[in-house]
């Protein structure tokens, strides 16, 4: 049995019912043997018996002999007509006298028979001129007989049974003994069967506690009304759980306190190398603070994105009660957050809610960028019909400033940028369409792993999009990328709408 | 106007009391909780910069304590810490905005401002570009010359002109004018329709205040200075 294949039930079956089988089919023999050997004792004592009255009656007289058997007698040997005793006596053996010419001879004619012994074999006799042959268990006696002990003959006497009855016999005897056994073990199987089943389903129990986890879960399994052996291998798998816990508990901590003992030197280094560059009078020591001021910021980014990462784990999450919100609200609170921002990088940053006018979000009238009078006028900013979905808006509200943060860092100067909440059957969808360069397909699998970056410009971390898809999928979400037309970037989040 | 700015960072507070400084501020630091309750009880300020992680005495306590004499006083909180527990209790110990670091100093400066302009240190008066306004008399002036503003017109202005730079709703001008008898409920849609006859009118009068209220698609009005 290969490794894969082993299996613990199989096993135990085997070992339990394999051998009880075995022992049983023996036993089956020795007992048809046994019932055979007391069915053939009982037959051979009654031939014997038969065979020596038959001898008494046969007499030597002189040179030949006197066979005295009255009819009474015949009728006694051949009682029973189902059960007929035949009888045949030669002398020299071999030599017909009287009974039965049919009767099988003994196996072999001994030189010096075994005189006054009776011998017993089995043979087969045709019966009554039929063509079908019947077996028959024979007993023979050589008898010596004759008046001068110098000139003694020999005779023999032979008296057959039929084998039939004796057949009967021992299969009754063996199904009388073999039918409440077989009963026995089709009922020991069954027995062994459920137990065997019951025995190992905490063992299947336990294998589905462990093997549905997920490899963050590190709660302890929970297995009750197992036996001892299973106890103390899920204690085992327990303690190194807590044990592998403590350690990420602790690495996380690590992390997560050395992020935040970044934070106030970066902001330091931040505000020092901002203060700098502001006074520095132009020239090359103005390019080296520029740079250097870009690389504190990206630290500062990168600091804080991890954070965010960190956040996303489960072990924080569990410290978070999800409530029921407006995502169209969240949404529009995020995005009028980061509005100045936008607009500062000259992106044309947007809402665009369930209940919009469809002719505000028509291109013509959004191409016109600062507003015009009412006809024209889009600032909706009404709320829309709730899109409510369950779930941490803090995280929420991370995952959809980064996805707007990247928008405005990717898409370029000039672009347009929109974000949209709508209901899309049984979840609430949330996208954000910008009109810059798009993600190639071929990277739009990668750009969620952690520290990918698509494109070298910019100064990202690439940690955005990991963060979005582990607080979406955190939610019971979906993201996905898609390309916008006629080009750019369409980010969109489902999530499971509240009831 | 006056700022506190309590941060045991040397470096940090060093480079924030310059850029607050040239960004007229007049600034007095405190390296440590202590210190800043020292200068709270003893000076008059307008607005104060916390970190929550100061020695000797806590950011949070230094704040608490303060709210017990100054409820009014504009606190932001500059902190490392940066989780919804250490948000909620800076918050619910009556801070007024809360900043991580590491931060944008446009982005404090800006916050800061909002504070300011809510306070009453602005309150009174309020000027962009060729524009400026007075709570007071409830006028606003283009180029000094004096601007015929209907009450809702004056409370879209003075909104706008709070929020400068950030996106006004259309719900948040409903509200403002919900103070008015005249105002049509929020939900009607017809306040909608006048919020945006209301901007259009605004948008004229504003003319050549060197400002531009910018439509925001889907969200709301945000006013600005005008770019050259």
């Amino acid at each position: 049995m290969s490794p894969s294949r082993f299996s613990l039930k199989r096993q135990l079956l085997l070992w339990l019912l394999l051998p009880q089988v075995v022992l049983w089919l023996a036993g089956a023999v020795f007992s048809y043997r046994l019932a055979g050997r007391y069915a053939n004792e009982a037959v051979d004592a009654t031939l014997l018996q038969a065979t020596r009255s038959l001898a008494r009656q046969v007499k030597p007289m002189g040179n030949g002999l006197l066979i005295d058997f009255p009819r009474a007698a015949q009728d006694v040997l051949e009682a029973d007509p189902s059960d007929k005793l035949l009888y045949t006596v030669s002398s020299p053996p071999g030599q017909f006298i009287l009974g039965n010419r049919n009767l099988p001879s003994p196996p072999a004619m001994p030189a010096s028979p075994p005189l006054g012994q009776a011998q017993f074999y089995d043979g087969e006799i045709e019966s009554d001129g039929a063509r079908a042959v019947s077996p028959v268990r024979v007993a023979a006696l050589y008898l010596q007989f004759g008046e001068n002990p110098r000139a003694q003959q020999t005779m023999l006497v032979q008296v057959a049974r039929s084998s039939a009855n004796r057949e009967l016999l021992a299969r009754r005897l063996l199904i009388d003994t073999m039918l409440p056994l077989s009963v026995l073990i089709v009922l020991m199987s069954m027995i062994v069967w459920a137990g065997v089943g019951a025995g190992l389903a905490p063992i299947a129990r336990l294998r589905r506690l462990v093997e549905g986890r997920k490899p963050n879960d590190l709660r302890p399994i929970e297995l009750d009304a197992a036996p001892q052996e299973l106890r103390s291998l899920a204690q085992a798998i327990n303690d190194l759980l807590e044990a592998v816990s403590h350690n990420v508990e602790a690495q996380r901590r690590f992390i997560s306190d050395a992020a935040h003992q970044l934070r106030t030197p970066l902001a330091g280094l931040k505000s020092q190398s901002e203060l700098a560059l502001a006074e520095a009078p132009p020239g090359p020591l103005t390019m080296r603070l520029a740079r250097v001021h870009e690389g504190a910021s990206r630290s500062a980014h990168l600091v804080n994105q991890l954070l965010a990462l960190a956040r996303t784990e489960p072990e924080s999450l569990q410290r978070q009660t999800p409530v029921r919100f407006d995502l169209g609200r969240l949404a529009r609170e995020v995005t009028a957050e980061l509005v100045p921002r936008a607009l500062q990088q000259n992106v044309d940053l947007g809402y665009d809610g369930p209940d919009s006018d469809p002719e505000c979000t028509s291109p013509s009238q959004l191409d016109d960028r600062h507003g015009a009078g009412p006809e024209t006028d889009d600032a909706d900013g009404a709320p829309g019909r709730p899109v409510a979905v369950v779930g941490i808006p803090l995280l929420l509200r991370e995952a959809l400033v980064n996805l707007i943060d990247n928008a405005l860092r990717y898409a370029g100067r000039g672009a347009r940028v929109t974000v949209q909440v709508h209901e899309a059957g049984d979840h609430a969808e949330l996208v954000v369409t910008d009109n810059g360069p798009g993600v190639p397909e071929a990277l739009r699998e990668q750009v969620f792993e952690r520290f990918f970056r698509a494109t070298h410009e910019g100064n990202g971390c690439g940690l955005g999009l990991a963060i979005v898809k582990e607080i979406v999928e955190r939610h019971g979400g979906r993201i996905g990328l898609s390309t916008a037309r006629p080009r750019g970037l369409r980010v969109s989040i489902q999530l499971p709408i509240a009831a | 106007m006056n700022l506190l700015l309590a941060e045991d960072d040397a470096i940090l507070a060093d480079a924030l009391c310059e850029q607050m400084r040239a960004s007229g501020f007049t600034v007095e630091h405190a390296p440590n909780g202590a210190v800043a309750q020292y200068l709270l009880a003893k000076q008059q300020f307008d607005v104060v910069v916390l970190d929550l992680g100061l020695p000797m005495v806590s950011g949070i306590d230094v704040l608490r304590q303060l709210r017990q004499t100054d409820a009014s006083l504009p606190v932001l909180i500059l902190t490392a810490l940066d989780s919804l527990e250490d948000r909620v209790a800076g918050l619910n110990a009556g801070a007024d905005d809360y900043l991580t670091k590491p931060f944008d100093f446009p982005e404090l400066e800006a916050r800061l401002r909002a504070l300011l302009r809510r306070s009453r240190a602005l309150k009174a008066s309020t000027e962009l570009g060729q524009l400026s306004m007075q709570r007071e008399t409830r006028s606003a002036q283009v180029r000094g010359e004096m601007l015929e503003l209907s009450p809702r017109e004056f409370d879209l202005l003075d909104l706008l002109l709070t929020h400068q730079g950030r996106v006004i709703t259309k719900e948040q001008i409903n509200q403002a004018w919900s103070g008015d008898r005249a105002a049509p409920s929020a939900s009607d849609g017809a306040a909608t329709n006048a919020v945006e006859v209301y901007i259009h009118r605004l948008r004229r009068k504003l003319e050549g205040a060197q400002v531009a209220i910018r439509t925001v698609r889907g969200l709301g009005y945000l006013l600005e200075l005008e770019r050259a």
